[in-house]
C-alpha cells in the first residue's frame, strides 16, 4: 500500500513539474538575502518568511503552518490540542515565541502551545532557525518565530475578508479592515476559528471524542508618522481560546481548557541624522483554566502579568557600520493554583556593531550581558560573517552563546520546585551556503549545538517528578531550504521544499532524544494560469523514538501527508478567490504523538475577499 | 551544478530524491506467540502500566521455563488494553484488569487472555478489584479532583456490569476481603487519606472506619489480623507526617499495637510471605517478622546494587521477591527476581512502567 502511494505521489509531482513549465502562487516566502541599508538585524542568520498568500491557504495554527513550511518539527496531541515544536532537536521551551519582537512564551511552563497562535491576526511570520538569546532573550536556543504586523501607509480605506468551512463543522472567519493615509496607519481584525473535531480515526471505528474548540482572535496594529523624524506604532492582541482536549481512550474522563492572551505594545522610533532611537513599551498576559473533569467546577489555574521595557540607540558611520547600544527590563508577576505569588525581575544590556567592509563581506558581533536576582549574570554573545563570493554563491558563518531560564513552574511549584536551578546554557555554531541564480535559490546549512544545564523532570527513589538541571545534550544536522519561481506568459509556477537533517543525543546515554525525528521533509508546489491556481503541500517526517531508551517497540513510524488545493479569482480584478482543499490526500492514517491519531482525508472550501 | 540545479530535470531529480524515500515501518511489533504450553498458564503476568495519557499500557508474560512474551493482551485481542493499567485479579477462570486513565475494567479469559468484556458504565478511575461470593468489587476514585465522589463499585461477574456503588471516603486504594468484610485503604486519591473502610459485603453498607496513619499505602491478613504500612505524607507535600506500621484485630476492628518510623523515612508496599513482612524503603526491602513486631534498623538487601533505578512494583510470594523498576518513566522497565535471601536469580527487560505481578496458577 505504502509503495502504491509512493507511485501515486512520484507519478503526480513528476508530471506537475514537466507539464506545468511556469509560474507562482507563492506557497512559500523566499529566504531572505540581503537589504541595501544596515539595519539591526541579523545578517549572518537565515529567515524564512511566510508571507501572507502562505499563511490563507494554510489552516489557521501555527501547528499546521509551520508543520508544512518549515523545517521545525510538530508533535500534536491530535488536531488543535496541545502542540509543542522541536526546532533544530531542541525540547518545546528552547524555541522563542515572539509577537512583534517581544517573546510571548509562557512563563508558567516555557512553552508556546502552536494550537493558541492563531496566524489569520498576522501579516508574515518569520522563522530564524539557530540561537538568538542575544536580540530575542532567553528561549531563544533552536531558533525563534516571530508573528509579525506591518503597517502600510497611504492605501486608504481597504477591506479583506476570509471565510472558509470544512468537515467536521470547522469553521473559520477573518476579517481586517484598514485605513492608511500618509501619515496614519490603521489595521484592525477579528478572526474566529472552531470545529466540532470529532474526526474518525483512519483505520479504526473510533473517532475523536471531546476534542471540539473555538477561538477568538482581535489585532490591532496602527502607526502614526508624528513627523518627519518620529514615529508611533501601537499593536494589540487579545486571543480567547476554549478547548476540550479529546480524550485518550473513549471512556475517560473529559477534560477542558480556557486560556487568555493579551498583548500590547507601544513603539516610538526617532530617526535624527544617523542616530535612530527605539523605545518599546509592552505589557503581556496570561491565563488558563484547566478543568480536570468537565462535569465538575474544579479546576487549576495559572496567571502571570509582565512589563517589558526595549530602548536601543543605533548610530551608523557611513551606512557601512552600524553600533546599537540597549537596554531591555522585563517584570513578571505570577500566580496559580500550585504556585505562591511570585514575581522576578530581568535585565540585560546589549551591544553591537556591524560593518560592511566591502560589497562583498560583512561581519557582526553582538553582546548581551543579562543581570538578574536568581540566575547569576550570563554574558551571552553571536558574531557572524557573511561573504559573497560571486552573484551566485554566499558564505555565513555564525556562532553564538545562548540561554533559557528556568520557568515558573520549575522554580516555583509548591513543594517541587527548585529556586536554586540553572539557566540552560547553549553554545552554538553554523555555516550556510546560499546559492541563487534569478529565482532559484538554494540553502546548506550545518550546524552543531551544545546544551548544558538541561533542565528536565527527573523522578526522584519516591518516584516523584522535580525539575533538576540535566544532562549535556548534542545536537547537529543539516538543514535545506529550496525556492524555486518562474513566469512564462499566463503561467506561473513555485517549487518550495525543505529539509532538515537531526541528530539530538543525550551525551550520558548517546541516545536521540524523544520526539526528534532524524529526517523531516516539507515540498509546496503551485501553479497559476489566469484566474485558476492549483497547489499541492507534501509533508513527510521521520520515525521518532518515544522512549528514551530508543527501543524500537516503542518507535512512532515515519508519515507522509499531502494537501492538494485550488483556487478560482472572480471578480474583474480578481479580488473574490474561492477555493477548495483536500486534507490529508492520500488519506494516511498517522499520528505525531503516540495513539493520538489525526484526521484522514477532508474537505475544506474558503472565500477570499479584498473590498 | 548550476545548470543542473535549475534546470527542470534537476528539479525533478530534487523532488523525487525527497520523496521517493516515503515512510517506513521500523516499528517492532512485539508480539509474539502463545508459549509452548499453548496457553498462558502456569506463569506469571507483569502489568505495564504505560505512559498516563499515551494508551500504551500492556501485559507480559513469564512462563514457569523463564521465558517472557510482551504485549500478550494486544497479541491475542488485536488491540490495545488502554491508558494506565492499574492493578489485575482473578476470579475462577478469568482475570479482571483495572485501566486507571481509560475507566474501564478489562475481562479477559486467565488462560487464553481472549476478551470476554469490557466494562464501562459506572466505572471511573478504577484502582484495585476484590472478589466475594459472584461480586467484583473496585475501589473508584471518580474525578480525582472531586472529594466527594469517591465509591466502590460492585460488579455482577455473571453480567460483567456494575450494580451500584457504594460510596466510600476520599482515595480508596487496596481492597481486601476477610470473613465477609471488605477493607479498603484510603490512601488518597489527588489528596492524602488517613482511614481503612470496613464494608459489609452482605448488607454493602459501611459498618466502621479505623483511623490509622497518612498515606495507607499497604495491607496484608493473616491470622484474623490486618497489618497496614501507611507511608506518611511525603515532604513535597510541605506537610511532612510520619509512617506507621498498624496490627489491627479484625474481629473488633481496632489497633491492637502500631510502630512508628523515624522521621523522614517513607515506607512503601506490604508483602507476607512466611510470617515475616516484607516492605521498601528508597528501593531498599526490608523485613520485619509478625512474631516480634520490630521494625529492623538495616535492610535486608539493596536492590540498587544490582541496578534497580525505581522500585514500582513489588511483590513477595513463595519465597522469592519480585521487583518491578519504571527506570525514568519513559523507557522499558525491568523485572528482577530475587530469592527470599535477596540473591539475584533472573534479571529481563519487560514494558513501559511496570508495575506489579500475577500468578496464574
Amino acid at each position: 500500500m505504502k509503495l502504491v502511494l509512493c507511485l501515486l505521489f512520484f507519478g503526480l509531482s513528476s508530471n506537475f513539474v514537466l507539464y506545468s513549465q511556469t509560474g507562482p502562487v507563492n506557497v512559500l516566502g523566499e529566504v531572505l538575502l540581503s537589504n541595501t541599508r544596515l539595519r539591526d538585524s541579523v545578517y549572518t542568520n537565515n529567515v524564512l518568511v511566510l508571507n501572507d498568500s502562505v499563511l490563507r491557504i494554510n489552516q489557521a495554527s501555527l501547528t499546521n503552518l509551520l508543520n508544512f513550511n518549515s523545517t521545525v518539527y510538530l508533535k500534536e496531541n491530535g488536531l488543535g490540542m496541545v502542540s509543542s515544536p522541536s526546532f533544530r532537536g531542541t525540547t518545546a521551551s528552547q524555541t522563542a515565541v515572539l509577537w512583534n519582537g517581544i517573546n510571548i512564551n509562557s512563563q508558567t511552563t516555557g512553552q508556546t502551545d502552536f494550537n493558541t497562535i492563531n496566524t489569520r491576526g498576522f501579516n508574515s511570520i518569520e522563522v530564524t532557525p539557530g540561537g538568538g538569546s542575544v536580540a530575542n532573550g532567553s528561549g531563544a536556543i533552536g531558533g525563534s518565530i516571530n508573528l509579525v504586523n506591518k503597517l502600510t501607509y497611504d492605501t486608504g480605506f481597504t477591506n479583506q475578508l476570509f471565510l472558509n468551512y470544512g468537515e467536521y463543522n470547522t469553521y473559520g472567519i477573518d476579517y481586517q479592515t484598514q485605513y492608511a493615509s500618509k501619515k496614519t496607519s490603521i489595521t484592525l481584525g477579528v478572526s474566529r476559528n472552531g470545529s466540532d473535531n470529532d474526526y474518525p480515526y483512519p483505520e479504526t471505528d473510533q473517532i475523536n471524542q471531546n476534542g471540539q474548540y473555538h477561538n477568538t482572535n482581535l489585532s490591532l496594529a496602527s502607526g502614526y508618522k508624528l513627523d518627519k523624524n518620529n514615529t508611533i506604532h501601537i499593536f494589540a492582541n487579545i486571543y480567547k481560546g476554549r478547548r476540550n482536549f479529546s480524550v485518550p481512550t473513549p471512556n475517560a474522563l473529559q477534560t477542558k481548557y480556557t486560556d487568555l492572551n493579551t498583548r500590547s505594545l507601544v513603539e516610538w522610533e526617532s530617526i535624527i541624522g544617523d542616530v535612530v532611537s527605539n523605545l518599546k513599551v509592552a505589557m503581556t498576559t496570561e491565563e488558563y483554566e484547566f478543568f480536570a473533569n468537565i462535569d465538575n467546577d474544579f479546576f487549576t489555574f495559572g496567571n502571570v502579568e509582565s512589563f517589558i521595557a526595549n530602548y536601543k540607540l543605533e548610530y551608523s558611520f557611513s551606512h557601512k557600520m552600524l553600533l546599537s547600544l540597549g537596554g531591555n527590563y522585563t517584570h513578571n508577576s505570577g500566580r496559580g493554583s500550585d504556585i505562591q505569588s511570585e514575581s522576578r525581575n530581568l535585565a540585560a544590556a546589549t551591544l553591537s556593531f556591524k560593518h560592511e567592509v566591502s560589497a562583498s563581506f560583512l561581519y557582526e558581533i553582538g553582546l548581551r550581558q543579562e543581570t538578574n536576582e536568581d540566575f547569576g549574570n550570563p554574558l551571552l554573545y553571536s558574531a557572524g560573517i557573511r561573504y559573497k563570493v560571486s552573484p551566485f554563491y554566499q558564505l555565513k558563518l555564525n556562532t553564538s552563546k545562548n540561554f533559557r531560564i528556568p520557568t515558573y513552574n520549575d522554580l516555583y511549584w509548591s513543594g517541587l520546585g527548585d529556586p536554586n536551578l540553572k539557566p540552560e546554557t547553549s553554545y552554538q555554531a553554523e555555516m550556510s551556503h546560499i546559492f541563487s541564480h534569478k529565482k532559484a535559490s538554494l540553502s546548506i546549512t550545518g550546524y552543531f549545538n551544545q546544551v548544558t544545564d538541561l533542565l528536565r523532570y527527573i523522578p526522584g527513589t519516591d518516584g516523584i517528578f522535580r525539575p533538576e538541571n540535566t544532562n549535556d545534550v548534542h545536537i547537529y544536522g543539516l538543514e535545506s531550504i529550496f525556492s524555486y519561481e518562474k513566469k512564462i506568459a499566463n503561467h506561473s509556477i513555485t517549487v518550495n521544499a525543505t529539509y532538515a537533517y537531526t541528530v539530538s543525543e543525550n551525551k550520558e546515554t548517546e541516545k536521540q532524544l524523544i520526539y526528534v525525528p532524524f529526517h523531516k521533509f516539507t515540498a509546496a508546489a503551485g501553479y497559476r494560469y489566469k484566474k485558476v491556481s492549483t497547489y499541492y503541500q507534501y509533508l513527510n517526517n521521520g520515525e521518532v523514538f518515544t522512549t528514551t531508551d530508543n527501543t524500537t517497540a516503542n518507535i512512532l513510524d515515519s508519515y507522509m501527508v499531502a494537501n492538494l488545493g485550488a483556487e478560482y479569482a472572480l471578480g474583474n480584478e480578481g479580488n473574490y478567490k474561492i477555493g477548495v482543499q483536500l486534507l490529508n490526500l492520500w488519506n494516511e492514517a498517522y499520528e505525531s504523538v503516540l495513539n493520538r491519531p489525526l484526521p484522514g482525508r477532508n474537505i475544506n472550501f474558503y472565500l477570499n475577499a479584498n473590498l | 551544478m548550476k545548470k543542473l540545479i535549475f534546470k527542470p530535470a534537476g528539479l525533478l531529480l530534487f523532488i523525487l530524491v525527497f520523496t521517493v524515500s516515503c515512510t517506513s515501518d521500523d516499528r517492532e511489533e512485539v508480539v509474539q506467540e502463545l508459549p509452548p504450553s499453548g496457553a498462558y498458564t502456569e506463569g506469571m503476568f507483569i502489568l505495564n502500566e504505560g505512559g498516563f495519557g499515551s494508551s500504551n499500557a500492556t501485559v507480559s508474560f513469564l512462563d514457569s521455563d523463564r521465558e517472557v512474551y510482551g504485549s500478550i493482551f494486544s497479541g491475542v485481542n488485536n488491540r490495545g488494553l488502554g491508558d494506565v493499567a492499574q492493578s489485575m485479579g482473578f476470579y475462577g477462570e478469568r482475570a479482571y484488569i483495572a485501566v486507571n486513565n481509560s475507566s474501564t475494567i478489562e475481562v479477559v479469559n486467565r488462560n487464553t487472555f481472549e476478551s470476554i468484556a469490557t466494562t464501562t458504565a459506572m466505572i471511573v478511575n478504577p484502582r484495585y478489584i476484590e472478589f466475594s461470593g459472584n461480586k467484583g468489587y473496585i475501589t473508584n476514585w471518580g474525578d480525582p479532583n472531586d472529594v466527594s465522589d469517591d465509591y466502590v463499585a460492585v460488579l455482577n461477574l455473571a453480567t460483567n456490569l456494575v450494580e451500584t456503588k457504594i460510596p466510600v471516603p476520599e482515595g480508596p486504594e487496596k481492597i481486601l476481603f476477610h470473613n465477609e468484610k471488605l477493607y479498603v485503604a484510603h490512601k488518597g486519591g489527588y489528596g492524602y487519606g488517613n482511614t481503612i473502610t470496613v464494608i459489609d459485603v452482605i448488607t454493602q453498607l459501611v459498618t466502621s472506619t479505623i483511623a490509622v496513619a497518612d498515606v495507607p499505602s499497604g495491607m496484608v491478613i493473616t491470622n484474623g489480623s490486618l497489618y497496614v504500612l501507611c507511608s506518611g505524607k511525603a515532604p513535597f507535600t510541605q506537610d511532612e507526617t510520619v509512617a506507621e506500621l498498624f496490627k489491627i484485630n479484625t474481629a473488633t476492628n481496632t489497633i491492637e499495637a502500631s510502630l512508628t518510623f523515624p522521621i523522614g523515612v517513607h515506607p512503601s508496599f506490604l508483602e507476607l510471605n512466611n510470617n515475616i513482612l516484607y516492605y521498601t524503603i528508597e528501593g531498599a526491602v526490608f523485613a520485619a517478622a509478625i512474631n516480634d513486631f520490630q521494625l529492623p534498623t538495616s535492610p535486608l538487601f539493596q536492590p540498587s546494587s544490582n541496578g534497580l533505578e525505581i522500585l514500582y512494583g513489588f511483590k513477595v510470594t513463595n519465597s522469592t521477591i519480585y521487583i518491578a523498576d519504571a527506570k525514568d518513566y519513559a523507557s522499558n522497565g525491568e523485572v528482577f527476581i530475587y530469592n527470599i535471601n535477596g540473591a539475584l536469580q533472573q534479571q529481563f527487560s519487560v514494558a513501559i512502567i511496570p508495575n506489579s505481578f500475577y500468578f496464574n496458577n
